[in-house]
């Protein structure tokens, strides 16, 4: 009962699936993107309060969403690395990294723009800014160790254990940061509760578009996994005769 | 068969070995002992130079400055930790020994705490009185380091096990290992900062409490791992 799982860690076996979902994902991703940007930016009517600035929201929130989804997939990742030593997770890991971190960096940004008009400061110590960045520092740390170590296997099984222990940190960080924070200043103004009624006028487009931004990482994500299952599988024959049959095909 | 096995070995005596061991040699090593300290003591009188010497001032960043740096310290600290066995080889021997990786681990942890934690701990009293730290958090301050500094040493072991093969390490270790000591920074800080308004400290004492025993069962294991993974 076990084989399919072990099928799953094959670089090969995902090379080729996922070359057949990837026009059906890019496809959906796209239909998705459209409609949740143009309902979004045109349609959602402009918050009683924060007007327009608003529909920064449309990013912002699938974005952030998604950069927390990160490390707990590099989690899982790592313990699959440790524990069955598949290479397919590992590579998976290496991708999802840097692509975890600039996402991160994006809801950071996103933010501050959102914040500026909305709190007059493109920054402030709030809870959950601040966590937000530590989990990008520790992102930074796990590139960092993975650029560091030569041996690829040596990286993959140093970086996996680095990501578990990250990720029993997170929540830790989460809290004792929530915990110094509320402490430090009551809840004023930088309450996301004051917003206006959350009517399905406003989520609809929300969700479409977390869809849309979640379709875009997974996209991302394959697509930099497949180049690194190239990369790694170069000596391997069905590398080499998809690169020779690709040949052929340009001539 | 038998002649081969020697004495027996308990995981009790193989523990008390090394943490003799490598107390040991900490004691010949003077400079290693010494320069963390120093480090500690110069970060800390930057702050005055950099920030103010306003005494009021100086009594409002005292908590934080004391805990950065002790953190700094600590950090600056940890190369020593597994490196030298690295390069002589007693490293992968400890590695092959049968005994429990975990204990061995810890023993390593320990002493580095005793030649580097603990004296950060009774240096802070003094670098506290220079920054004006009011009276009463002197106490709070002693205690949360105590508290804090091993969990210091534990995570940082994690980072030094990780990165101790590599050739070029330098600022690496930092990044691993800083942005993991957060906690213990915000609630040791807080607590100093909170000693001197009068609120309880029951709380920052747990929680701090807390992490010290999570990072003593868990880190060890990490540890461990990582070094087996390091050494290959």
């Amino acid at each position: 009962m076990w084989q399919w799982f072990f099928r799953l860690g094959s670089p090969k076996w995902f090379y080729e699936l996922s070359g057949r979902w990837l026009p059906w994902l890019v496809v959906a991703m796209t239909v998705l993107l459209t409609i949740g940007i143009v309902w979004a930016l045109l349609f959602v009517p402009a918050d009683y309060q924060q007007g327009d600035t608003i529909r920064i929201m449309y990013v912002h929130v699938p974005v952030a969403s998604i950069s927390l989804a990160c490390f707990p997939l590099m989690a899982v990742a790592g313990v699959i690395t440790l524990v069955w030593k598949m290479k397919l997770a590992d590579m998976v890991a290496k991708c999802a990294a840097p692509i975890g971190a600039w996402f991160t960096a994006v809801a950071l940004a996103t933010g501050a723009i959102w914040g500026q008009p909305i709190w007059g400061t493109w920054w402030a110590w709030d809870a959950r800014l601040t966590s937000m960045l530590i989990q990008f520092f520790l992102l930074i740390g796990v590139i960092a160790l993975r650029s560091a170590i030569e041996s690829p296997d040596a990286a993959a099984r140093a970086c996996a254990l680095l990501s578990v222990v990250g990720a029993i940190n997170v929540p830790i960080i989460k809290y004792s940061v929530e915990w110094w924070n509320t402490l430090h200043q009551p809840a004023s103004s930088f309450s996301m509760a004051e917003d206006s009624p959350f009517g399905p006028e406003i989520w609809v487009p929300l969700v479409i578009m977390i869809f849309a931004v979640y379709l875009f990482f997974v996209i991302s994500l394959i697509l930099s996994t497949r180049t690194e299952i190239l990369v790694r599988e170069r000596r391997s024959q069905w590398v080499v005769d998809l690169v020779a049959a690709d040949k052929t095909q340009g001539a | 068969m038998t002649a081969l096995a020697g004495p027996q070995v308990t995981t009790f005596t193989a523990f008390r070995a090394t943490l003799r061991r490598d107390l040991l040699i900490a004691l010949t090593r003077r400079n290693d002992l010494l320069n963390p300290l120093m480090f500690f003591l110069i970060v800390v009188s930057l702050f005055p130079l950099g920030v103010s010497s306003d005494p009021q001032e100086l009594t409002r960043i005292a908590a934080g400055t004391v805990w950065v740096s002790a953190l700094l310290a600590s950090m600056l600290s940890l190369d020593n930790l597994y490196r030298a066995d690295y390069e002589d080889g007693s490293l992968e021997q400890l590695l092959l020994s049968p005994q429990p990786l975990y204990f061995m681990v810890l023993a390593k942890n320990i002493a580095h705490w005793l030649v580097s934690g603990l004296p950060v701990v009774l240096l802070a009293p003094l670098l506290a009185y220079m920054l004006y730290l009011p009276a009463d958090a002197y106490w709070t301050l002693m205690l949360t380091l105590l508290l804090g500094t091993p969990v210091l040493s534990l995570f940082g072991s994690i980072g030094v096990a990780l990165t101790v093969g590599l050739g070029s390490r330098g600022l690496i270790l930092a990044v691993i290992v800083l942005p993991l000591t957060v906690p213990v920074l915000i609630i040791g800080a807080k607590a100093v900062a909170d000693a001197s308004l009068g609120v309880s400290l029951g709380m920052h004492y747990a929680l701090l409490g807390a992490l010290l025993a999570l990072s003593l069962s868990l880190a060890p294991l990490a540890s461990a791992a990582a070094l087996k993974i390091s050494v290959n």
